[in-house]
């Protein structure tokens, strides 16, 4: 941990590229660290806890092996995203924001992917699938183990 | 000799097909497959050219199997025979389909950079006058004349001064962005640099959101090419470009809660004034511009202001790109002057309604844009006409709602978006926000009460006036504007003794 907040250490601190850089490693940021990070970035614990819970993209629990993120901008409101997320959501045996049992898949939803054009859109990972169908979501989640 | 065959590498053309595609011939030896940017004709994709005695010839919604007439030359159209292309006016997107984005000598080849070579011909008053002279707006959604935010950063003083691209593209329903920074990325770094030698600024920053993880990627590969090419340089002095991602927060797009999260705090809105060209990064005289504005800049330079003028309507100099989504059946990207009405963008450039659907709303400028019955479709799409009619034309977003779409449950959508994504700092949309998405709660789940339509008129105008920043105060506008053309929805949703009165 201290390696990587050495590494984006810039003056002064950026607590959020630091908060970045230690889930890109980790893959989450348990709240239980918030102090050891503020006092090596030598800010407040507030300050710290404000910016971890702010930012959607920020975890601070482990996700599953595979997130699931389905675009609900217009564009893909428009074209039927709603039932594809209800369709995950069947599948899964898992509402939003849920891990599924045995940690394979978290499914979350998101505002826009900017793939408005080919919608609606489903992001595994970093897998982005265009014009998708309810119909062909087993076919999708089959790739994922 | 291997054929020469291009295919977009576009994030949606990849999600269209492309991807595919290049896995499957990525073992054939017979072609040389040349990954450019998307012409935008995202409807089309993806989409494979190959060169012709008169420009490129292309395949349409091509499959691996496709391959042999491809080869053959069988069935090719002629891109300049397109008609979705052909009826644009490409300034800004002219490179796109036609460049490998990370090619600078391409870049250069076809014009680049020489409005950057322009700038360092011109005094920093004389470039912020051929500003003045285009009247460019900002094309982010405030629209403000891009050339007397110049002047404010470049008589303030300051330690330092900084330039700041906002690739925080969050609107719904826009990509435009994402596509210049991931199809022309070197235009926008050319319309920094130029912002940056008009103000005297020393450090360059784009903001871009997590959500568009390939645009960061090139952008810091075409910064690395600038960088290897000598270009991040001014007046002897280094200006070094740094691309920072975001963490998910749709109000970091609102430039001042932008400069917060580049310095690493919570994204919430500033308080007005002091402006960020007075006082923004660490407090320090700062341009905040979007991808776009900074991308249409460098032809400005290259061919003046006067140019640029010439292009439009009155108060909307210029083109303006337009991206088409939702249940049209062209989407994809459309670059004209200002000025045609909403009716002809949709028949023209979308191709009308998408099979099987009927038109029933339109929506223009992001989750926070007013919308539209058939009874508006007249309406030039223009800064003053939009303004007159009490909405936005925002980042260009035009989404299309056929007959199946549920107003009531739309507007829910809306207020939900709005109280996910509120900052919280001032209370009209902290709470206004949640407040609204209950009461179209409890329309949709049949108990509400013609009271409860009032109170959402009446909470709608507090959000409007009281606001601090875009968010709270454009909220209401989808929601209002959806009980003002369909109200036969929402009144039939109330409970039933409510319904009659």
């Amino acid at each position: 941990m201290k390696q990587i907040l050495n590494q984006v250490r810039s003056e002064p601190a950026n607590i959020l590229k630091s908060l970045l850089a230690l889930q890109e490693q980790f893959g989450h940021v348990p709240g239980q660290t918030v102090p050891v990070i503020a006092k090596m970035l030598g800010v407040t614990t507030a300050e710290v806890a404000g910016v971890l819970s702010y930012y959607p993209d920020l975890r601070t629990s482990a996700p599953g092996r595979h997130v699931i993120r389905v675009c609900m901008g217009e564009s893909c409101y428009a074209n039927g995203c709603g039932r594809v997320l209800r369709e995950l959501q069947e599948r899964l045996r898992a509402d939003v924001h849920e891990t599924t049992p045995g940690g394979r898949f978290t499914l979350d939803t998101m505002s826009c992917a900017g793939n408005c054009a080919v919608s609606p859109t489903v992001i595994i990972d970093r897998d982005l699938y265009g014009r998708v169908l309810p119909s062909q979501v087993d076919r999708i989640l089959e790739k994922y183990t | 000799m291997a054929t020469r065959l291009y295919l977009s590498n576009d994030t949606s053309a990849r999600a269209a097909g492309a991807a595919a595609l290049a896995e499957a011939w990525a073992d054939r030896s017979d072609i040389q497959l040349i990954r450019t940017s998307s012409r935008g004709a995202f409807f089309l994709e993806p989409m494979v050219e190959r060169d012709g005695a008169d420009g490129r010839i292309a395949w349409f919604n091509v499959s691996p199997q496709d391959l042999p007439a491809i080869l053959s030359g069988k069935g090719g159209t002629p891109v300049q025979t397109i008609p979705f292309l052909a009826r644009q006016t490409r300034w800004t997107f002219a490179n796109f389909g036609e460049t490998e984005p990370l090619a600078l000598d391409e870049y250069q080849a076809r014009g680049g950079l020489s409005g950057l070579e322009a700038a360092f011909r011109l005094t920093p008053d004389a470039i912020i006058e051929e500003l003045r002279v285009s009247q460019l707006r900002g094309r982010g959604g405030a629209a403000f004349p891009v050339w007397n935010k110049w002047k404010v950063a470049q008589q303030a003083k300051g330690e330092r001064k900084y330039v700041v691209a906002n690739a925080d593209e969050g609107d719904a329903g826009t990509y435009c962005d994402r596509m210049i920074l991931e199809g022309d990325p070197f235009r926008l770094l050319e319309g920094m640099l130029i912002c940056a030698r008009a103000i005297g600024a020393g450090r360059g920053y784009v903001y871009c959101r997590q959500e568009y993880p390939a645009a960061a990627a090139t952008l810091r590969a075409a910064i690395h090419k600038a960088d290897e090419a000598e270009l991040l340089e001014l007046d002897g002095e280094p200006f070094p470009i740094e691309v920072v991602e975001g963490a998910g927060s749709y109000v970091c797009g609102e430039e001042t809660a932008l400069l917060e999260s580049l310095e690493g705090k919570r994204g919430v809105v500033r308080a007005r004034p002091p402006y960020p060209a007075q006082s923004g990064l660490y407090g320090c005289p700062t341009i905040v511009s979007n991808v776009l504005t900074f991308a249409t800049i460098p032809h400005i330079l290259s061919r003046g202001g006067a140019w640029h003028a010439s292009l439009g309507t009155e108060q909307s100099r210029g083109t303006i790109a337009l991206q088409l989504g939702g249940r049209v059946k062209h989407p994809g990207l459309v670059e004209v002057p200002f000025g045609l009405s909403l009716r002809q963008v949709l028949e023209e450039f979308g191709g009308g309604m998408a099979p099987g659907s009927r038109f029933k709303a339109v929506q223009v400028g992001g989750p926070l844009g007013s919308l539209f019955p058939a009874t508006g479709l007249d309406l030039p799409i223009c800064y003053d006409a939009f303004a007159k009619a009490g909405a936005v034309l925002g980042h260009g977003g035009i989404v299309v709602y056929d007959h199946e779409t549920d107003m009531v449950d739309l507007a829910r959508h809306f207020m939900a978006f709005t109280a996910d994504e509120s900052c919280g700092k001032c209370t009209p949309c902290r709470i206004g926000s949640v407040r609204g998405r209950e009461i179209l709660e409890r329309i949709q789940a049949g108990s509400g009460t013609m009271d409860d339509l009032r109170l959402l008129d009446d909470l709608g105008e507090t959000m409007k006036l009281a606001s601090l920043c875009a968010l709270g105060g454009r909220a209401p506008y989808p929601v209002l504007t959806a009980i003002e053309h369909f109200p036969a929805e929402f009144r039939n949703k109330l409970s039933a003794v409510h319904r009659q009165s």
